[in-house]
């Protein structure tokens, strides 16, 4: 179980003004910059769920995620994960927990995969029949059982990602990290880890953090979503109930001569605003519909909840 | 204990299936090596030319002095200082989070992860001198002096190893490409010259607070010379002290490790 209490990271960095007289600005007086990168978050997940974070780039998504890896102290507030606390980096936490990042490798590149996955057989100290199993099992599903020679950059982006998995999931973990693991990825690509990871979660009921720019990657894996804006939790419940966020509302797809556009409009005045719109333009399609998680979603990050 | 040999074993796999590829590379290295061992060398020969004493030595108990430095330089050259280059750039891009989320010590694993098979055959090739220079020294010594000429040694490599990363750690606040490692590859000479040669405050610097002649000069001092307490506790002392500022600094960095934003 993951238990999260007023977690809150602060980040400072230096301004400098750009050129040699900022640098030299900057030596006398320096003029330090402070970004709230997680603002006092609560969350609490049971063992086998799965959420998905979402959040624009920059509003702690990553943050949240090493700091429950383990790899970045949090300014206040606790957190505790299967009884330890992350960045403490107790050896009984590491060894069961994973974290994959789609954009920052963890396996060798110049050597072949299977190199890489012995080592990581030492480290976690994994017993012999249990490795091959693995082996086995995550080669045949994820479809690499040929890769696994091959030296790793010689392999495409998707293989990569397939080969990242692998070594992500020999160890077993109970706590999985999966941040962007579809970023890049072709079409086919993104849907084989989707696909994968929705199997993998209902064999193996691991807790997964799942974060991704990918709605696809989303609406195919979580049933609970966290929506993170600027530090703070703006929505943590079921994704099925994003869409009563927005209340009574609907969608106005419109088509003209010049344009196309969008107009949310409560449902009440629905009539209403479909005839001023006929009436100003002339249409050449219109059709009416409920918001799209997409939509809302998207909405809720520019503007927040109830503000669309 | 074990497991870290183990795994150690796999690093040297790596490392000489990967050098094995470069093979160009291999050979400038040892080219390049041997050409810094004959300038040693020779540097020292030149002085002897001029006077018969030097710093309170021979010049065969230089000699020893000097392939044990030599052997002191190769085996840092050949299991550390690649890690050492690598390290400020794994703690600014942010890539020490792998090293850091598995259930082993991160200051093991990015200290001795790359070893150097291309300096290997210089190892050797010093670890030779160095038992040439014995071989030949017309003075009889024990085998317990040998074997603290090795221990204090090995204590030099040990020591060696946290002034680099004294220099490196800072990188964790400034965010410099290099720490202040520079710094270490300027004052590093004084590691190759006799500790006697410094005298008032110079002496100082580099018997405590840079303590580039604790790693070589004073080993060869305690064992060319009548073995005295107070330069063996002063080495001691000082390499002890070092060590637990490094793993003090190295877990205060870690703490304040930002880790780059993918």
């Amino acid at each position: 179980m993951i238990k999260v209490q007023n977690l809150t990271k602060t980040f400072t960095s230096h301004v400098k003004e750009p050129g040699l007289v900022g640098s030299l600005k900057a030596l006398v007086k320096r003029e330090i910059r402070t970004k709230d990168a997680l603002k006092s978050v609560n969350l609490t997940i049971e063992q086998g769920e799965i959420i998905g974070l979402i959040g624009g780039n920059g509003a702690g998504k990553t943050t949240l995620v090493k700091i429950l890896a383990g790899i970045v102290h949090p300014t206040s507030g606790d957190a505790t994960i299967l009884g330890f606390r992350p960045w403490e980096r107790h050896n009984d936490y590491r060894k069961q927990m994973s974290l994959i990042m789609g954009q920052k490798a963890q396996v060798w590149w110049d050597l072949p995969a299977l190199d890489s996955f012995i080592l990581l057989k030492d480290i976690y100290q994994i017993d012999d029949a249990t490795y091959k199993y693995n082996i086995e099992f995550l080669a045949e599903t994820l479809m690499v059982k040929d890769q696994l020679r091959t030296q790793v950059r010689k392999l495409s982006l998707g293989e990569r990602m397939k080969i990242e998995l692998m070594a992500a999931l020999l160890h077993n973990p109970k706590v999985i990290f999966l941040d962007e693991p579809t970023i890049g990825l072709d079409i086919s690509a993104q849907k084989a880890v989707r696909e994968f990871m929705k199997n993998y979660q209902r064999e193996f009921k691991p807790i997964t953090i799942l974060t991704s720019h990918y709605m696809e990657d989303i609406k195919e894996l979580c049933q609970r979503i966290v929506i993170i804006k600027e530090g703070e939790f703006v929505y943590d419940g079921p994704l099925s109930d994003v869409q009563k966020l927005v209340g009574d509302e609907k969608v106005l797809n419109v088509t003209t001569q010049e344009e196309s556009f969008k107009i949310n409009v409560p449902r009440s005045e629905l009539s209403q605003k479909t005839k001023e719109v006929l009436e100003q333009h002339s249409v050449l399609d219109l059709n009416i519909h409920d918001p799209s998680i997409e939509d809302i979603i998207e909405s809720i990050m520019r503007n927040g909840v109830g503000a669309s | 204990m074990r497991r870290y040999f183990r795994l150690y074993l796999h690093f040297l796999r790596f490392s000489f299936s990967k050098a094995m590829e470069f093979r160009i590379d291999f050979t400038f290295r040892i080219v390049m090596d041997l050409i810094y061992y004959i300038v040693n060398i020779l540097f020292f020969k030149v002085i002897y030319l001029h006077t018969p004493m030097l710093a309170g030595w021979s010049e065969e108990q230089l000699m020893v002095f000097v392939a044990s430095y030599l052997l002191v330089d190769a085996i840092n050259m050949t299991f550390i200082s690649s890690n050492m280059w690598w390290l400020p750039q794994h703690i600014n891009r942010g890539a020490l989070d792998y090293y850091l989320i598995r259930p082993v010590s991160p200051l093991f694993f990015l200290s001795l992860r790359e070893f150097s098979a291309n300096s290997f055959l210089n190892l050797l090739i010093a670890a030779g001198f160095f038992s040439y220079t014995l071989f030949t020294y017309s003075h009889p010594f024990s085998f317990l002096e040998l074997l603290l000429l090795l221990t204090l040694l090995l204590n030099g490599v040990a020591l060696y190893y946290c002034i680099q990363m004294l220099m490196i750690i800072p990188v964790f606040w400034t965010h410099s490409s290099r720490g202040f490692i520079d710094l270490f590859w300027a004052m590093g000479i004084a590691m190759e010259r006799p500790d006697r040669i410094y005298q008032g405050w110079l002496r100082k610097v580099f018997t405590v607070i840079l303590p580039f002649s604790l790693v070589a000069s004073f080993p060869a001092r305690l064992f060319l010379e009548k073995f005295d307490w107070e330069t063996f506790l002063h080495l001691a002392s000082v390499s002890l002290i070092f060590w637990m500022l490094m793993l003090f600094f190295w877990k205060l960095g870690l703490r304040n490790y930002s880790s780059a934003s993918s």
